[in-house]
């Protein structure tokens, strides 16, 4: 017996498996756990829209804009449930094509503060595709990966991935937008050890990334990202400038206490203290208002969720759905621990939101395109496939 | 089991792979936790204590600042609610600092060089609130406050400012508030004083600065990034308002004081004089009049530059209380030290005759008698009645400089009275010992003589003058002048009541100042006072004129009168063997020149409106200028 690939499903497919079979192989944890945190960013919405001094419930604040974002994105997961992942495979190439179209749109036509270039506008809507366009790298790299087969040992299957990643992480680069891209990076760090790439060619690419920080340090970052990635190091903040910020949320994440202060008494936010309570910076507000219980069942949640995510993968007889797990889980938890760790001080400031909770529509709806593909991968390793 | 289901371990599924990423997620969320436990819980009292320090603040509450009542419950000052403008110059960028400057003085209609001047000379820290404008009308104040963004650093507050009732006609006892100077804010700090705060600093503002002032009250207040106060959160501490003053003053009689006074400086021509009424029995003063006044509830809306340099610049010195801080030559008024001294020391008595003459010569000097003829022997109701100089220039040699001295301080001359205004001065009391040590001399004998008509070197306040007389009315007992009866608590208590207080007994037996009330009464009764004795009422007193100044191109010098009148309790009918006055007058007409005694005629016209007496005995003839020194 060979391993049997799946492949896209034909139509008599759909007859011979029972609704209820593919209910059971659903994992409903995973949409609790996704649900929940999608709750608190909602929760934190409200209080952020309170703070400010709005009507929650009014139109265009960010606890409004939210509830549609969170209807958006569990349609989008329904439908990417429904949609058979095998597809995917099959579309890798225009799928790869999609996500540099979206990047180099996004430069070409693209808004931001400043020079930047971010994210599009449509109307009353804003959409940053660099989001959309982790999900699009997770599903080629998968492909890619599970396509390598037994030659994973091999320096090529690295190169080859390393080859891929480039041009997308280049594109956001150019934004500039650094979060993004290193985001891209984790994933293929996560996805090449998931893989089972040899250790030893893991190890050469772990060096030769080291070896090239000093040169990207000169000459391929701005002086205000190296002032926000270093800003973190400095133990008595410079409260003037970029630093400022950084110190705010320390002392909104620290006095915080056990229990926090309460839903919406956060203090700093409301002082204005905080500038962007919204945006990466909500977990300050969070802890401030939650306190450390609440920030630890938020922690907990994140990893319940991860969890989940690895046994999709685990569970997958399919290589891509193990790979295109892996994706996820990296993607998930490097942006919880640089986005947290960037509020508490030990991470630099780079522009990562925190999953499901940061405010952005891009993120949810990504996110939920991920789970959903997750949750399809799920439901289509039925016995009954093989 | 179903992990190789296929017979072939998948390299896309291994274990320890799994394992290793797994214990990544738990060092990740481990370290996270780490961190959050170490700012949370270690420090979290310490994080919590810096972010009460940055968004609250603990601020002073004003305390309302006391009241001043005149001696019938008139309210004489109280507080009104206004708007001020104020910087703190360290929430304002140096950058913008002149555009700010310049759209807030186009709003204030101010000159910006004013606004930057004020910011400079901030007496306090840049933290501090620096006040730019007061009494802004409402409409500049909603401008400026609702300009917020685009006037950092300014602040508009309400605040009380003092609202005078009668301004002028009190201006020189009431005083006036205004804004702690750079110099006094360190000593004011430690008494809690802030840097935009007001103090009395004239008059009863600043005398009664402490017991007014009240203390202030904290509170905490909220506030955003930018320093603004969002709200307040919590009264730590109540203000305790200021206490009250009821003062002495009766304003019928204070009004009295300055219409007659009045008069007569327009009569004449006069820009400066002083008239006092106050209560022998008492030292209580009902009325204290100095001209040029001036209005104090312009300190009280922030007085401008151009409005304090005139007012500084005037040659008549508005701002001076001319009663109490400036001393002038008393002239024959003070025969009274003289006439009492001779008595007392029985150089003379009630009935030794004193020859007086057109003159006494003194070595080369001649010495006139004031109309150049005498009365020939005189006793001391004549002498003191017809202010004969002659007479006194020979009492004054019996007694001698020192002598004289000593008699002139018994009647509180040469130092002040202790009055509750402040910058009181003195006045001189020439003795062998002062002339001596200013300048370098014994007292000459015709300097003696001078001495004892309130000539050369004697300076008196008109406060003294009257304080002096007002204890020849009361029989000898010298009171400290006092302005304010009551100190009424916050809650209406009074808490410090009136009480009389007494600088000392003078030591004279009671005939001797019998004997000089009735002379007093026989200036009145020899007409030398002219028709003071037709009036229904009994008066006894003393007019003076004093020469001042240089002479002019005739050798003549300008000259100022004085008159010091009293009357007994039973104004129509008493008499003055007893003494119970209730009321002594004094009037000051500086640089007067006229033709009768211009202090004589004011008091007369105050005694006319005082005890509504319908005749007018006024002379205006009397008032008429002329360099002739004509009458003493």
């Amino acid at each position: 017996m060979g391993v049997i690939r799946a492949e896209p499903a034909r139509v008599t497919d759909w007859a011979a498996k029972s609704v209820g079979a593919a209910w059971r192989a659903f994992d409903l944890q995973l949409v609790v756990y996704a649900g929940l945190l999608v709750a608190t960013g909602l929760v934190m919405a409200y209080t952020n829209s309170v703070e400010n001094g709005s009507t929650p419930l009014e139109a265009g604040t960010t606890f409004t804009r939210g509830l549609m974002w969170a209807g958006i994105a569990a349609v989008t997961f329904i439908l990417a449930t429904a949609f058979d992942y095998r597809w995917l495979k099959t579309l890798s190439w225009p799928v790869y094509a999609l996500q540099l179209g979206l990047l180099l749109l996004t430069l070409a036509i693209g808004d931001g503060i400043g020079n930047s270039a971010r994210w599009i506008t449509v109307g009353p809507l804003t959409f940053q595709f660099s989001e959309l366009a982790k999900i699009l790298m997770i599903i080629v790299l998968a492909n890619w990966l599970a396509g390598r087969g037994r030659r994973l040992d091999s320096i090529t299957t690295i190169l080859g991935a390393g080859i891929l990643v480039a041009p997308p992480l280049a594109l956001v680069m150019l934004q500039p937008d650094l979060g993004t891209s290193l985001v891209f990076g984790a994933i293929l760090v996560g996805m090449l050890w998931m893989s089972g790439t040899s250790l030893k060619w893991l190890g050469a690419m772990a060096a030769a990334v080291i070896a090239m920080v000093p040169v990207a340090w000169t000459y391929l970052l701005r002086d205000y990202q190296k002032e926000r990635l270093t800003s973190f190091l400095n133990t008595k903040p410079d409260i003037t400038d970029s630093g400022y910020q950084l110190y705010q949320s320390q002392i909104a994440v620290g006095s915080g206490g056990w229990f926090g202060r309460g839903l919406t008494n956060g203090t700093q936010a409301q002082g204005d203290f905080l500038p962007v309570q919204s945006t990466d910076f909500v977990f300050s507000v969070l802890a401030e208002e939650l306190g450390f219980i609440g920030a630890i069942v938020l922690f907990l949640l994140f990893v319940l969720l991860l969890w989940r995510v690895l046994i999709a993968g685990w569970r997958s007889r399919d290589p891509f759905g193990t790979l295109f797990s892996a994706g996820i889980a990296s993607m998930v938890l490097f942006q919880l621990f640089v986005n947290v760790g960037m509020v508490m001080g030990i991470m630099p400031i780079t522009g990562i939101p925190l999953p499901f909770v940061t405010h952005g529509g891009a993120s949810l709806v990504s996110i939920a395109i991920g789970l959903g593909i997750l949750q399809s991968i799920n439901i289509r390793q039925t016995r009954a496939e093989w | 089991m179903n992990t190789f289901l296929d017979g072939k371990p998948l390299s896309t599924r291994r274990f320890s792979r799994y394992l290793v990423f797994g214990l990544v997620v738990v060092l990740a969320v481990g370290t996270l936790t780490a961190r959050l436990f170490y700012l949370q819980i270690t420090n979290g009292t310490e994080y919590a204590a810096i972010s009460t320090r940055q968004r609250t603040v603990d601020e002073p509450i004003p305390a309302p600042r006391g009241y001043m009542y005149d001696r019938n419950g008139r309210l004489l000052v109280k507080n009104v609610p206004t708007f001020a403008v104020k910087i703190r110059p360290a929430d304002l960028p140096d950058d913008r600092r002149d555009e700010v400057v310049a759209r807030l003085a186009a709003l204030l209609r101010m000159d910006p060089a004013e606004i930057n001047g004020t910011i400079d000379g901030n007496p306090g820290s840049a933290f501090d609130l620096v006040r730019v404008a007061q009494d802004v009308d409402k409409r500049t104040a909603q401008l400026i406050s609702e300009a917020g963004f685009d006037l950092p650093g300014v602040d508009v507050a309400v605040e009380a400012r003092r609202q005078y009732t009668d301004g002028p006609l009190m201006s020189q006892l009431l005083g006036y508030t205004g804004p702690v100077s750079a110099e006094q804010l360190p000593d004011l700090r430690e008494k809690g004083y802030q840097p935009d705060d007001l103090l009395g600093k004239a008059g009863l503002e600043a005398e009664y600065e402490t017991e007014l002032r009240g203390t202030y009250g904290i509170q905490t207040v909220a506030r955003d990034k930018t320093g603004r106060r969002t709200q307040v959160l919590q009264t730590v501490k109540d203000a305790v308002p200021g206490a009250s003053l009821r003062l002495t003053i009766d304003t019928t009689t204070q009004r009295e004081a300055q219409k007659a006074l009045k008069w007569a400086m327009d009569k004449v021509g006069m820009t400066r004089g002083v008239v006092i009424a106050m209560n022998p029995q008492t030292g209580e003063i009902l009325a204290m009049v100095s001209l040029p006044t001036y209005d104090n509830n312009q300190f009280a809306r922030g007085i401008s530059q151009t409005a304090y340099k005139k007012l500084l610049q005037n040659k008549d010195k508005p701002l001076l209380n001319h009663a109490i801080q400036a001393h002038y030559a008393p002239g024959s008024t003070y025969k009274l030290v003289t006439g009492t001294g001779g008595l007392a020391d029985r150089d003379i008595n009630e009935s030794t005759k004193v020859l007086t003459r057109p003159f006494l010569t003194l070595g080369q000097t001649k010495f006139y008698e004031w109309n150049h003829r005498g009365w020939g022997p005189c006793d001391i109701y004549c002498g003191f009645g017809h202010s004969s100089d002659t007479f006194f220039y020979q009492v004054a040699g019996m007694l001698g400089s020192d002598r004289l001295a000593y008699w002139a301080r018994q009647y509180g001359f040469g130092q002040p009275t202790g009055i509750d205004l402040p910058g009181e001065v003195g006045g001189i009391v020439p003795n062998n010992a002062w002339k001596q040590q200013t300048l370098g001399a014994p007292m000459f004998p015709g300097e003696t003589y001078q001495a004892g008509i309130g000539q050369g070197y004697d300076a008196v306040t008109p406060l003294q003058l009257i304080n002096a007389y007002a204890a020849l009315a009361n029989g000898g007992t010298l009171y400290q002048p006092q302005l304010v009866r009551e100190i009424v608590g916050p809650d209406g208590k009074v808490v410090r009541p009136f009480s009389r207080k007494v600088l000392h007994k003078l030591k004279v037996k009671p005939a001797v100042l019998r004997v000089m009330r009735e002379a007093a009464r026989s200036t009145v009764t020899l007409r030398h006072t002219y028709n003071l004795v037709d009036m229904p009422i009994k008066i006894a007193g003393k007019s003076g004129t004093a020469e001042f100044g240089t002479p002019d191109a005739q050798g003549r010098l300008p000259y100022s009168s004085f008159f010091v009148g009293f009357t007994p309790k039973d104004p129509r009918n008493g008499s003055f063997e007893n003494h119970d006055s209730r009321l002594i007058v004094m009037a000051f007409a500086h640089d007067s020149r006229t033709k009768g005694n211009a202090a004589t005629e004011i008091v007369k016209y105050f005694f006319q409106l005082h005890y509504g007496i319908k005749k007018d005995y006024r002379l205006p003839e009397n008032l008429q200028r002329t360099n002739f020194y004509s009458n003493d």
